[in-house]
């Protein structure tokens, strides 16, 4: 009887992995949503990773909901004058990379509530997406929950080439200053002290961070942004004991949040975004409840 | 390296910290910054790796003002320990090798065989007790060749021996004619090797004195 289950369970399997990864070789847009989802697994937890050290969290938030205005004012333009190639997501970098601006200019009007700018940005870019959708034609609910919670089967062969453009900027940059960038995120006085221009490489993973947050708006969509970056990263920084294999297990987790995403989401037609989120939580519970029977049994060992 | 700092004036809103400091040290000199919390220890230190803008006064380095320095090349600071960013993991090699630009070199290695920090060398920071990663500190600092060594509360959070090893690991600096800023509040720490000696007091009042010589400034 279990040996019947067994087989039963192995067939079924092969059967969901079959028609998925023949599905990717039968539609194009299965095959550029698992290549975009493949590099966007591979991007969120390595930015991810600065954002923690540096206690960013709350500037990705704030940074994909100003994403948001820039994209529905894309679509907005879109609507209104025809551009040949044009692409809405191009506004949610642009947004993106000036509600980095926009946050650095409203820190300065206060000296101890500086953390006012973010809220005050990130209400600015839901206003605004709510005014450029209001004001857009034949907008239908399917397209602003994609906006919200991602389509990554959305993704077309335009989104694909920007993706793989900015990826392969970001990964130059970090190879490049990755000792320059690791030593800035632990110790910033240390960073300014050993010669390295801190204001200007601030900036740049600002604006790295700006550019990645409106990539993943087509994929997870804006709500789940800052989780898809965090979350395997929250997890990794449990189990790793040292920088890169903290950050290479956080890459392992959301890449495998990801491929079963994918395919759970194939198969039961619901939204990939939340499924892949929820799978990062499952993770992480997983490894929290794994290091606290750990770190009790070191307990009692020591005792 | 000569430290020079003339009529340095530092205030926060409306307090008063550092009121028209001024002292020089030459090369190899060992200067104490003593004060209790609050005193501009660490604000004279900020002013110093150019962290806080100086708007009265100019902090001079062999002769050249700090504000007409590119980047400094000669300088090592060890943190106060709560600086580091710690939780996320990175091991002893990942801080090491991260502040050194060329590869690893015999200068690299001795400096690890000097501080004994082979042992240690793949283990998590977060793992190490104060005295070890107060040695990590110290041997970051003295990667890029330091003429001058600043220290900010090197002896917190270090146990008796650790502190010991500390006061010889700056015995043998000063012996290298390399110039030592060193705040604390202990009194006692590096009593014998201090040349200098600097007080702070409230509304930025100081007391600037050479160990030994009744005449203060």
């Amino acid at each position: 009887m279990i040996w019947e289950i067994i087989i039963f369970e192995r067939l079924v399997m092969k059967m969901i992995l079959s028609s998925f990864f023949r599905a990717i070789f039968e539609y194009d847009f299965m095959l550029y949503a698992l290549i975009a989802g493949i590099i966007v697994g591979i991007l969120a937890p390595l930015i991810g990773s600065v954002v923690v050290i540096r206690r960013l969290s709350f500037i990705a938030d704030t940074l994909s909901h100003f994403s948001l205005a820039g994209v529905c004012f894309g679509v907005f333009l879109s609507r209104l004058i025809t551009i040949k190639g044009f692409d809405p997501a191009l506004m949610g970098i642009v947004f993106s990379i000036s509600g980095t601006f926009l946050i650095e200019k409203l820190r300065g009007f206060y000296k101890n509530y500086k953390e006012l700018s973010m809220p005050i940005v990130m209400s600015f870019g839901v206003a605004l997406s709510g005014l450029f959708i209001n004001l857009s034609n034949n907008i239908d609910a399917k397209f602003t929950t994609s906006l919200l919670f991602g389509s990554i089967y959305s993704v077309s062969a335009t989104n694909l080439i920007i993706i793989l453009v900015i990826a392969v900027i970001i990964f130059i940059v970090i190879f490049t200053s990755y000792k320059k960038i690791v030593t800035l995120c632990f110790d910033e006085t240390y960073a300014a002290v050993s010669g390295i221009n801190v204001k200007s490489l601030q900036l740049l993973l600002t604006i790295i961070l700006a550019l990645v947050i409106s990539l993943f708006i087509d994929i997870v969509g804006v709500l789940l942004i800052a989780s898809l970056m965090i979350i395997p990263v929250a997890a990794a920084i449990l189990v790793g004991d040292s920088f890169l294999n903290t950050v290479i297990t956080s890459i392992i987790f959301s890449e495998f949040s990801l491929l079963t995403g994918f395919i759970i989401s194939y198969n039961t037609n619901l939204t990939t975004g939340p499924v892949i989120i929820l799978i990062n939580i499952l993770i992480l519970a997983i490894v929290m409840s794994i290091s606290k029977v750990k770190s009790r049994h070191h307990k009692t060992k020591e005792i | 390296m000569r430290v020079t700092v003339d009529n340095l004036t530092f205030a926060y809103t409306q307090k008063l910290v550092l009121n028209k400091v001024s002292f020089s040290l030459k090369s190899g000199d060992f200067l104490t910054i003593h004060g209790k919390n609050g005193t501009g220890k660490s604000t004279l230190i900020k002013c110093f790796l150019r962290l806080l803008n100086v708007p009265d006064g100019s902090i001079f380095l062999d002769d050249v003002d700090i504000n007409h320095i590119k980047t400094f090349t000669n300088i090592g600071y060890v943190p106060q320990k709560t600086e580091f960013n710690y939780e996320f993991p990175i091991t002893v090699f990942e801080i090491l090798s991260c502040a050194y630009n060329k590869k690893r070199d015999a200068f690299y290695t001795s400096i690890i065989n000097t501080f004994d920090l082979n042992k240690i060398y793949h283990e998590n920071i977060n793992n190490l007790s104060g005295g070890q990663i107060q040695r990590v500190f110290i041997a970051r600092s003295l990667l890029n060749n330091p003429k001058l060594i600043i220290l900010d509360e090197p002896t917190v959070g270090v146990d008796v021996d650790n502190v010991k090893t500390l006061h010889q690991i700056l015995t043998d600096l000063k012996k290298q004619e390399i110039t030592i800023i060193l705040s604390s509040h202990d009194l006692d720490f590096c009593k014998d090797l201090t040349d200098y000696s600097l007080v702070l007091n409230d509304l930025g009042d100081y007391h600037f004195r050479k160990i030994g010589d009744e005449n203060d400034s």
